[in-house]
């Protein structure tokens, strides 16, 4: 089944690359993406019930954690690959690419998928490694596909300062691997993470320091955390709208993940103490970067980028606490990111459509003008900002609820107060941006064909926010995965 | 191979590749810095390969031969290409001045071996006492990476980081798994083709390109 | 039994004599690098014959620091040279063979050099000395720094001991620590005694000078002591390098035969090396000004690369 979940995506992106750009192909990526969902969804249901499941002889390994995330990339992956369609239509009909062009996009798409669920359903450590590796290779040549002077320079800082988040993450990994050498680790998966964990508490604890610190740096440059964080928001500005949908919903949180195994080994070798206070600082720290840049964004896309490095934030500071009840609350901030991040960024992306500029000045009084469209991006930063019935504001309330337990109090404190100015700021970018009067045109429809996976997306977020039922057992597990 | 031969090799090796990652920082021909790299390319293929003859484990040997032609040959070739189709092949005034960026190289030095003296207490070889060497050259990469303006020093500074944290992994490990070391590799090479395709692309666009002038995308 | 003494007159006079043979060694080999003949090579021995019966000319304004200066230089040139095991490792004062000894007496020499610049009144000498005191204050620290790096083996900053301890350990001589120490004292010794590739000793144009400009003023028999004094410097810093690289030929005993062996060998590796040296002088231009700070601190973390290699290495 692990296998399938790989295969859909790989064996889709090989008949789309074959051929020159048609609806049709656009349409088979978004089956391959809702089979990956329907597949994660039974994935799931076989985790919870019958424990972790492996495959191809050891080097894929499913459990509940990793069966979420992918339950959470396949959700996202649909949205992304519906609007897709429409992203590349629009393209190849203005004429800005050409039809080949526009089915390597359909390639990329698909092989960043498969370089994703690699990642989270890797068993070994190198494995997840060569994986978020590829996915930086991969989201270069996505970030840049419109070819404009800006997505260059975009994809270019992106690569860069990636790469040398790598190259981190990767000496972190070699420092694990030296300690597990040490303790006498020799088998044939060395850097099998489920034998790490067991040999945790016997591995040196001053590699182990350094290891994790270079692995919060190392992935935490992919997730955006601050000081690594400066390629987010150009990077998620220029890329087509999909494309930052999936890299703003789920790239970043598959990064998160790989700092989550670590910080499971890193609990057992050293304590709880380190890694929190480093995801302590690095989550405040985060937080008050992107409080004091959101007061000034002028681009709707570059404000979404910086709200995602808040969230990042967050969920950092909810893995610093550490208990079961916070990062089930983590993992379900993850979805709720996703899905709504998701949706904004397909909405966002929309609105760049028809009206031709990201600038907040340009483009006010959507409210009036395209009353579904603004509905939908207003209900939208209305889920992000953690208001209720959407399902950030259980998450969040919970993650703070845990750090107040562990005694991180004051770290919650100054995170409210953050939260309270990225509140003030987004809300008045969004006042700009979607009330006003109407001026002389009457209102345009939005297609029904774009508006409805956006709609589904909020419901979806509202109805988990609501009642988190079908989810629960497998949140559950994967918190228990982490903070057993 | 006798203990101090290998003990003076080894140390030769690992040194020189510090000395490189430093050389390009003082340099500021763009030909001299990429020939820099291409020497410390096959001085750390030379420190797969003394590892691995002296252990007697022909992976690390092949391992050895591998990096030689990925990073001794290919990555510098890639580059001077880039180069070659840029006419100011000289560094423009570097953000931080070359005395002080030697310096700095310096204080990245002591910081690197004040950082990895839990990893040598661990592995007190001969090999494990050389780590410090490896994380410096990475930290000078990185240095390289945020001071300098130029494209192409940028993407030195990226294959400095890389291929310090490759010193450290042949040293502390004799290297990794094989698996890992190979992605490690393709990262390195993938990471060039496709900074020289953007490469490529941003010069069709821009013409001959300073990255000072990519500001476009600032807060 | 040659006396300490002896041996440490011996090394005077081998520097007091051998230096401007020396520079009419590295003159010839110049010339005919570059196709021409050049002088004889013990020209430069004449030519000092021949500034000596020239008349005295000071200028007006000058003090007691502009006729003091030659000689300074020449005697602590001739202390440190006297200190130094070039010949043996057993001088005079063996004790006091201290490498800062070696660098403050240096030091004293281009001061005083420097202030007989400006004591002329002159522009040029007040630029070739403001120049030349610049890099001397950046050369010190990479000098200091590297000896350090070569002395961390003998675990004394004797030089005496620090060649002793080479002689009798000569499986270090290709670790990286001397490696990084021995270039950065290179680069430091081309620098303090006003070579190419920091500065052509053979200019004619006073605004390219650092160190000529310092003595332009000079005539006569003031002239001869000066050029005595940079020849026996440049000397005596070829010969410590030589010494700290390849010790052998080194008189380890106070025998006479040792001596002479001691002063063969000597003047054979000076030679050798000022040879190699004009041979890098005629492949090089010279470095501008403004660099000459990034070449010294290239420098100096160099010699900081061998210090950090020399704690690594055990």
């Amino acid at each position: 089944m692990l296998v399938a979940l790989l295969a859909l995506p790989v064996a889709c992106g090989l008949v789309c690359g074959g051929a020159p750009w048609r609806r049709g192909l656009g349409w088979l990526g978004t089956a391959a993406a809702s089979g990956v969902l329907v597949t994660a969804a039974v994935l799931a249901v076989d985790v919870v019930r019958t424990g972790p499941v492996t495959g191809l002889g050891g080097f894929l390994r499913a459990d509940a954690l990793s069966a979420f995330m992918v339950v959470v990339i396949g959700v996202i992956a649909v949205l992304a690959t519906w609007q897709g369609v429409r992203y590349l239509d629009a393209e190849v009909a203005a004429g800005r690419s050409s039809r080949r062009h526009a089915s390597l996009y359909l390639v990329l798409v698909q092989a960043f998928l498969a370089t994703m669920l690699l990642a989270v359903l890797a068993a070994n450590l190198g494995v997840l490694w060569v994986a978020v590796e590829a996915t930086t290779v991969v989201t270069t040549f996505l970030v840049g596909h419109r070819r404009t002077r800006s997505s260059l320079e975009a994809s270019w800082k992106y690569i860069v300062i990636c790469s040398v988040g790598i190259a981190l993450a990767f000496l972190g990994t070699v420092l694990v691997y030296l300690a597990t050498l040490h303790v006498g680790g020799h088998g044939p998966h060395p850097l099998d993470w489920t034998s790490l964990v067991a040999q945790s508490h016997r591995l040196d604890p001053g590699v182990m320091r350094l290891a994790f610190a270079l692995v919060v740096l190392g992935y935490g440059t992919k997730v955006g955390l601050v000081p690594m964080h400066s390629w987010l928001p150009d990077a998620h500005s220029q890329a087509p709208a999909p494309v930052s949908a999936l890299m703003s919903g789920v790239l970043l949180t598959v990064a998160f993940y790989g700092i989550l195994r670590f910080k499971v080994i890193a609990d057992g070798a050293l304590g709880p103490a380190f890694p929190r206070t480093l995801l302590v600082v690095v989550g405040l720290l985060s937080l008050l970067v992107a409080a004091s840049l959101l007061l000034t964004q002028r681009d709707y896309k570059r404000m979404l980028a910086y709200h995602s490095v808040e969230h990042m934030g967050l969920i950092a500071l909810g893995a610093a606490a550490g208990s079961p009840l916070a990062i089930a609350a983590v993992l379900l901030h993850v979805l709720g990111h996703g899905l709504a991040k998701g949706v904004l960024f397909l909405a966002s992306g929309e609105i760049l459509l028809t009206e031709g500029t990201s600038e907040i000045e340009r483009v006010p009084a959507l409210l009036s003008r395209r009353p579904v469209l603004g509905g939908i991006f207003g209900f939208g930063l209305v889920a992000l900002l953690g208001l209720p019935p959407f399902s950030l504001f259980v998450s969040e309330l919970n993650m703070l609820r845990a750090e107040f337990q562990v005694g991180l109090g004051w770290a919650a404190a100054a995170s409210l107060v953050c939260m309270v100015v990225i509140f003030a700021a987004v809300m008045s970018h969004g006042r700009h941006l979607l009330l006003g009067p109407r001026g002389t045109q009457g209102p345009l429809t939005t297609p029904a064909l774009v508006a409805v996976p956006l709609v589904g997306g909020l419901v979806g977020c509202a109805f988990i926010g609501v009642s988190a039922w079908p989810l629960q057992p497998l949140l559950h597990a994967a918190a228990h995965v982490v903070a057993p | 191979m006798s203990a101090s031969t290998y003990a003076s090799a080894l140390g030769l090796e690992a040194a020189a590749v510090l000395l490189c990652a430093v050389v390009t920082l003082w340099r500021r021909s763009l030909g001299a810095i990429v020939r820099a790299l291409a020497i410390q390319g096959l001085a750390l293929a030379c420190v797969a390969m003394v590892i691995g003859l002296h252990q007697r484990d022909p992976g690390l040997v092949v391992v050895g031969l591998l990096v030689l032609a990925a990073k001794a040959a290919v990555v510098p070739m890639l580059i001077t290409r880039v180069v070659r189709g840029d006419p100011g092949s000289r560094e423009t005034q570097p953000l931080v001045n070359v005395p002080a960026s030697l310096v700095a190289a310096g204080a990245l030095t002591f910081l690197a071996f004040a950082a990895t003296r839990s990893v040598t207490a661990l592995v007190p070889t001969t090999a494990g006492r050389l780590i410090p060497l490896g994380l410096a050259c990475m930290l000078v990469g990185f240095f390289a990476l945020v001071t300098r303006r130029k494209a192409v020093s940028q993407i030195v500074g990226i294959l400095l980081v890389d291929n310090g944290v490759a010193l450290v992994a042949f040293l502390a490990t004799a290297g990794v798994p094989l698996l890992v070391e190979l992605g490690a590799s393709l990262d390195v090479l993938l990471a060039v083709i496709v900074l020289r395709v953007l490469a490529t692309h941003l010069r069709s666009r821009l013409g001959p390109f300073d990255l000072d002038q990519l500001t476009e995308l600032h807060d | 039994m040659v006396g300490a003494g002896i041996s440490s007159a011996v090394q005077v006079a081998v520097v007091a004599v051998g230096g401007p043979v020396l520079l009419g060694v590295m003159r010839k080999v110049r010339c005919r690098l570059e196709g021409r003949v050049g002088a004889p090579v013990l020209q430069p021995l004449v030519d000092i014959r021949k500034l000596f019966r020239k008349e005295r000319l000071r200028p007006d304004q000058a003090t007691w620091i502009f006729a003091l200066a030659p000689v300074v230089l020449v005697s602590t040139v001739a202390v440190a040279a006297a200190v130094t095991p070039l010949v043996t490792t057993h001088p005079a004062f063996g004790a006091g063979s201290d490498l800062f000894v070696l660098v403050y007496l240096l030091l004293v020499g281009s001061t005083i050099l420097a202030l007989a610049g400006m004591d002329a009144g002159t522009a040029f000498g007040g630029m070739g000395s403001s120049r030349a005191v610049t890099i001397g204050a950046l050369a010190e620290p990479a000098l200091l720094v590297s000896i350090l790096a070569l002395s961390a083996t003998a675990h004394s900053s004797n030089l005496a001991a620090i060649v002793r301890a080479t002689l009798a350990g000569p499986g270090s001589v290709a670790t990286p620590q001397r490696l990084f120490a021995l270039g950065s004292l290179l680069i430091v010794i081309v620098a303090e005694s006003g070579r190419l590739p920091v500065d052509n000793p053979a200019t004619h144009l006073e605004l390219t000078m650092v160190h000529e400009a310092m003595v332009l003023e000079y005539a006569g028999p003031d002239l001869a002591v000066v050029t005595v004094g940079e020849a026996m410097r440049l000397t005596l810093l070829l010969g410590i390098f030589v010494n700290l690289v390849a010790p052998w030929g080194v008189a380890t005993t106070t025998h006479a035969a040792d001596i002479a062996v001691g002063v063969a060998s000597l003047a054979a590796k000076v030679a050798l090396l000022g040879v190699a040296l004009s041979v890098f002088e005629v492949s090089t231009a010279k470095v501008r000004l403004f660099r000459i700070p990034e070449l010294l601190a290239g420098a100096f973390v160099l010699a900081l690369l061998g210090v950090v290699s020399g704690l690594v290495v055990k």
